[in-house]
């Protein structure tokens, strides 16, 4: 199974998804040296949007990953007021969309959290490294704790060095 | 004649910047390799990405390797 963030990423800009980018590729793009095998954003539930992501993927045979039967993303606008995240795989990866992150909150407030930075494929928004920080302290398994040592590094590392992002 | 540091250094052994600070140190002594990290910081989020997508890929290469070899 490819994992492919960029084309993922992409595709989600195209379709105008609101969404934050977070987890381990937000760590990724502020400087860790982390390989991580999916792409997390934390986006808006509401039916458009959710409608926006279906756009986004629906010929990449998108599939409930943590479902039993694998069952296939297929959106009703039932489905969309009772999910609080979707897990899917897709012939670019894994994407998983969550509406709200562990220490920081609901979409609207991960977003107030966020910072923007603009790649060739269009302008992202993703984490601000002391939000990142924040949300894997507050999941506090070991690996997420490992990558808190590294973040707090790079925040440093850059308070030293203000010209780093 | 290669010195002995030089050496240490061929074999691995990292140089702390002479402004790490208590938490780049307690990340390196963590075991984390941050002269990777310092490599990376001098790219840009877009490099960034485009480098962790090339190890993404080598990685999950071998782990499919694993898996068809494990499958014989």
């Amino acid at each position: 199974m490819p994992q492919n963030d960029k084309a993922l990423l992409f595709r989600l800009r195209e379709q105008n998804v609101e969404f934050v980018i977070i987890g381990g590729v937000c760590g990724v793009l502020h400087g860790a040296s982390l390989v991580t095998l999916d792409l997390d954003i934390c986006c808006r539930f509401s039916r458009e949007n959710l409608r926006r992501i279906e756009a986004a993927v629906k010929d990449l045979h998108p599939r409930h990953r943590l479902t039993a039967n694998k069952l296939p993303f297929e959106l009703t606008n039932e489905l969309c007021d009772s999910l609080k995240n979707i897990y899917l795989n897709t012939d670019l990866g894994i994407l998983d969309c969550l509406s709200e992150v562990a220490g920081i909150g609901n979409y609207e407030q991960v977003l107030r959290q966020s910072v923007s930075h603009s790649l060739s494929y269009g302008e992202f928004r993703m984490l601000s490294l002391d939000a990142l920080i924040a949300a894997k302290s507050a999941v506090g398994r070991e690996k997420d704790l490992d990558a808190v040592r590294l973040f707090q590094a790079i925040k440093e590392k850059r308070e030293q060095q203000k010209e780093l992002f | 004649m290669i010195d002995a540091a030089t050496l240490a250094q061929m074999n691995g052994e990292y140089v702390m910047p002479p402004d790490a600070g208590p938490a780049w140190r307690a990340a390196a002594e963590y075991g984390f390799d941050m002269s990777l990290v310092e490599d990376a910081l001098r790219l840009t989020p877009e490099q960034r990405l485009e480098q962790h997508q090339r190890a993404l890929d080598m990685v999950l290469e071998v782990k499919e390797a694993g898996e068809r070899h494990a499958a014989k």
